[in-house]
């Protein structure tokens, strides 16, 4: 009804505007031609410039024409076929929408028909371009040289302190921090840095923040902006090891460019490298990458695609066949990819290690019973483990198979002797998580239904099975996160109804302590391996946000409250570049330089109590004063006060000695009953 | 340091006292009956029967031979402590939130909510006051002078004879949920919803130490004899089903009055904690929680010789 009724009225006003155009028009016209002798002085570009743009051109509806040179000019000898004329050598196509014109230049142009003659197509719209050209040719001026700020300024403090950042939700507010002590100082704070969350390089030169329209990267003493990756709607990021490329992915695309899903970008000239639209859901990162940034991998359907660089091609133009392939990693030390292939009805699943470039197959295990694996490789690259989930029994139900009795091999590859010899490990319970010692030699699994859950380490050894070393009962764990230097790891229980803590040493198998930080969700060691954060993100849960910091053997040294706490990262730092030899020399001549550390600490600790005490001492002379100011007014009125209480004093309890009545009460305390024989 | 446990209320704990001397420890619940006990070895010495409503104030005059108390029956009672009779009763328009005996007892106030259409008033002289309403208060020492808490926030001083508004301000953000005397009565510390404890100069109103917390306290009290303050508190009751009991954080908290820096926590309920005090003689503390218990906590000897370097 009410359009119906909207309608009208619009009618109503429709005919009341005709009604007084007619008025207008019954009126006497007024007179619009030129007095004479006028000159017309505004030139018609002046006066209605915005419509000249729109004034029809010569080309326009040819921009479906393409023009070919290169054709075969063919002589009055095939008069036949040509009517008795030479051809000039192009042809003009004319094609029913410029789009298809653009395809045809771009499929068509370059295009060799035989030894003498190569197409030159051309949009005919294009000629007008080229024409244009002007003779001089200016050789464009260099640009002035910029000088980059330091990036691994952060690396030559002099204390050798870590840094570490923290995200605020709902502002997005970043703070760069600087673990010195005895307190962390605040290095770089600017709110609304990011939109969502940051990410560090692996190598830590560069801090990343997310933007709707991209990424940025930071870097240098002040974190001044080194580049901007341009991909509206970003999401995923990945750097490659070394830092010398990123990947940004937009799950939705740039609705410019809706092919351009997943860009690599050069991260020092800020160049976009390649493009890709990945089909389907995949885990992230779908691409990845060899440790010294040469090749990087994904997988498609039976197939392995290697890339390399900087041609950013096929590796050898072509992808691997592999049918059945499931998933595959790079070494993080070694051009190594190990990956695997699911059973058929014929052939056992099996687990590979190809070598690349040269796709040398290194080795290969037949698993059978397989219903799903997993490659994690050991951070040094010494060892790789395949969790392999196995089953008893397997039917299949709509298309779907389903499995039974299910158990857990751990196949273990030493990747560093001949022939790469494989160990088995078999655990008959569900597996909830597993970690290598990043630097070392042992294997931590935790196995087993809630609430009894086990931790259980196993130590690898040249020559020789498998060893448990040593298991940990009913622990209310979900997480394992080893010291990046290995021998310590850290039990954590994360979740909601997690907290839990246990810090260990893995040399002794000693619990150095078992604690909790209620409901959190994130574990974070420093780069070094002394110094532990937990933390409570907002992102999952609303109330005691904040991060807590431990030392490794699980000393609380801060509880930091912070309403609105998202995201802490430590920076990473660079490998060591001193030499095994150098390292040694070092460990040896410890004891010198434990000595100058203490005192270096003591002194900074000292320094720090002492501004402390100094700060409560002020303190309490100020509340002295104040107090002894309050109870000289409190004694002149005390007259009144025994005036109120009948004189009796009760300003402390044992003033009123008169009035005291003392009273014995006896209090049952125990009964015991002794029979007497 | 293992407390007593006084179990002998059915409900939430509403408000705990000592006497003057500290021999005797008055609590009272959301189950009608106030009890009193011996603060020594938690024994319960007898209950004022007589409210019809949860009972949410009490109070002990220094001699302790009368006890008055206000619940939410619309009454003020005033009882003999000896034999537990009710010597007078106060019919009020609204439930009684709050009730002191001043200092020597000649005179006591009471408050009543804004509720049933009524204004908040503070009775024994009739004052209606406006703004919001009273949720704690004080006696000074001298029958001169009451002191009101606010569920605004704010803290007002009247003048008792003229009825008259002195002072006021507003350094809490919400409800104002408790405030005790130090001993002397020249300070006293305020609980407030907005997660503060603070400590005022008593004749100023002057904020001089603010302790913080992440939770709501109800209840904050100032050792006799040490510079300590205790804050108990925690998750508000409505919440605690929607969270574990490790997040709501009934724990008493131990400040120095000075320092404002926090150095110990008791814990033992499993629900928000609604009132503590500390004995007169300082050496040990009280708290009633919403769980219905009251602990009763003897101080261990680590206690007495801890001391913060200064």
């Amino acid at each position: 009804m009410a359009k119906k009724k909207l309608d009208e009225r619009s009618d109503d006003s429709s005919n009341q505007s005709s009604h007084d155009s007619d008025v207008s028009n019954g009126s006497e016209e007024p007179n619009f031609s030129d007095p004479e002798g006028y000159v017309d002085d505004i030139s018609d570009s002046e006066l209605l410039g915005d419509l000249l743009l729109q004034k029809p051109k010569e080309t326009d509806g040819y921009d479906t024409v393409i023009v070919v040179d290169g054709v075969p000019q063919v002589g009055p000898d095939r008069l036949e076929k040509l009517k008795n004329k030479v051809t000039k050598g192009y042809i003009f196509l004319e094609f029913s929408n410029p789009f298809h014109a653009a395809e045809a230049v771009a499929m068509a142009d370059n295009l060799k028909i035989d030894k003498q003659h190569t197409f030159q197509v051309n949009l005919f719209t294009d000629f007008a371009k080229y024409e244009q050209i002007p003779e001089k040719w200016d050789p464009p001026q260099p640009r002035p040289y910029e000088g980059q700020a330091d990036l691994h300024h952060y690396l030559l403090e002099a204390d050798a302190y870590d840094q570490f950042a923290v995200v605020t939700a709902q502002g997005q507010n970043v703070q760069i921090w600087q673990n010195t002590l005895p307190d962390p100082v605040v290095l770089e704070e600017r709110s609304n840095w990011t939109q969502t969350c940051i990410r560090w390089s692996p190598l830590g030169t560069f801090l990343a923040t997310f933007h709707k329209l991209g990424i940025a990267l930071w870097a240098g003493p002040n974190f001044t902006q080194y580049k901007k990756f341009a991909h509206p709607n970003v999401q995923y990021i990945d750097f490659s090891p070394c830092e010398k490329y990123l990947v940004t992915y937009s799950p939705q695309g740039d609705p410019n460019n809706p092919e351009k899903r997943l860009i690599i970008w050069d991260i020092r000239t800020g160049q976009e490298k390649r493009s890709f639209d990945p089909d389907g859901p995949s885990a992230w990162p779908i691409f990845r990458w060899s440790h010294d940034d040469k090749y990087f991998g994904k997988i498609g359907n039976d197939i392995l695609s290697i890339y390399e660089t900087p041609s950013f091609g096929l590796l050898d133009k072509k992808s691997i066949k592999i049918s059945g392939i499931r998933d595959f990693n790079w070494s993080p030390t070694d051009n190594v990819v190990a990956y695997w292939v699911a059973e058929t009805k014929d052939v056992p699943a099996s687990v590979t290690l190809l070598e690349l470039p040269s796709r040398n197959e290194i080795r290969k295990k037949n698993l059978f019973m397989v219903a799903d694996c997993k490659i994690h490789w050991q951070k040094s690259g010494d060892y790789l483990t395949v969790k392999v989930d196995r089953y008893s029994k397997a039917r299949k139900e709509k298309n779907e198979m389903k499995y039974s009795g299910m158990y857990c091999n751990f196949e273990i590859f030493h990747m560093r002797e001949k022939e790469v010899p494989v160990d088995s490990v078999e655990i008959k319970e569900t597996i909830q998580a597993f970690a290598w010692e990043p630097v070392g030699t042992k294997l931590a699994i935790i196995h087993g239904e809630s609430p009894s859950i086990n931790v259980s380490f196993y130590e690898v050894k040249v020559g020789l099975a498998p060893v448990l070393l040593k298991q940990f009962e009913k622990r209310s764990c979900t997480n394992l996160f080893w010291s990046p230097s290995g021998q310590y790891i850290v039990l954590a229980g994360l979740g909601a109804n997690g907290g839990s803590l246990e810090f260990i040493d893995t040399n002794e198998f000693l619990v150095m302590n078992t604690t909790d930080h209620f409901q959190m969700s994130d574990v974070e060691w420093d780069p070094t391996g002394r110094y532990v954060f937990t933390g409570v993100s907002f992102w999952k849960s609303k109330v005691d946000t904040g991060y807590w910091m431990w030392s490794f053997q699980g000393k609380i040294l801060k509880r930091i409250n912070l309403e609105r706490f998202a995201q802490i990262l430590w920076r990473p730092r660079l490998s060591t570049l001193l030499s095994d030899a150098q390292q040694k020399e070092i460990k040896k001549n410890l004891k010198k330089y434990y000595a100058q550390f203490e005192s270096k600490d003591r002194m900074r600790q000292s320094k720090a109590s002492k501004e402390l005490i100094e700060k409560r001492a002020a303190l309490m002379e100020k509340f002295r004063e104040y107090r002894e100011e309050n109870i000289k007014k409190w004694i002149e009125k005390k007259s009144r006060r025994l005036a109120l209480r009948n004189n009796i004093d009760t300003d402390e309890l044992g003033a009123d000695t008169d009035n005291v009545e003392e009273e014995i009460v006896e209090f049952f305390i125990k009964e015991e009953i002794i029979p007497i024989e | 340091m293992k407390p007593l446990i006084l179990h002998g209320h059915e409900r939430s704990i509403t408000q705990i006292k000592y006497n003057r001397e500290g021999d005797l420890l008055f609590s009272s619940s959301k189950d009608n009956k106030p009890n009193v006990w011996y603060s020594l070895n938690g024994e319960r010495l007898g209950t004022f029967n007589g409210h019809q409503g949860a009972v949410w104030c009490i109070d002990v005059d220094w001699t302790t031979t009368k006890f008055m108390s206000g619940a939410g029956d619309n009454s003020c009672k005033l009882w003999d402590c000896e034999t537990g009779k009710v010597i007078g009763n106060i019919v009020t328009l609204s439930s009684v939130r709050t009730c002191m005996f001043s200092y020597s007892a000649n005179m006591a106030v009471y408050t009543t909510d804004k509720a049933m259409k009524q204004a908040c008033e503070m009775c024994i002289i009739d004052i209606p006051i406006s703004g919001s309403r009273v949720s704690s208060i004080l006696w000074d020492n001298l029958d001169e002078m009451i002191i009101t808490g606010h569920e605004s926030g704010e803290i007002y001083q009247w003048d008792v004879k003229t009825g008259k508004k002195i002072n006021s301000t507003k350094e809490h953000d919400s409800l104002i949920n408790d405030m005790q005397w130090n001993k002397d009565g020249t300070m006293f510390i305020t609980a407030s919803k907005d997660h503060t404890a603070k400590l005022f100069d008593a004749e100023s109103l002057a904020v001089l130490k603010t302790y913080k917390t992440e939770r709501p306290i109800n209840s904050a009290a100032i050792s006799p004899i040490a510079d300590h303050v205790v804050l108990g508190g925690g998750q508000e009751a409505m919440e605690v089903t929607t969270t574990s009991a490790r997040a709501g954080k009934f724990d008493s908290r131990f400040f120095h009055l000075v320092f404002e820096e926090e150095f110990a926590r008791v814990k033992g309920h499993f629900g928000p904690i609604n009132s503590v005090a500390f004995h007169p003689d300082g050496k040990s503390y009280a708290s009633g929680g919403e769980d219905g218990y009251v602990r009763v906590h003897n101080f261990d000897s680590s206690y007495f010789e801890y001391n913060f370097d200064y």
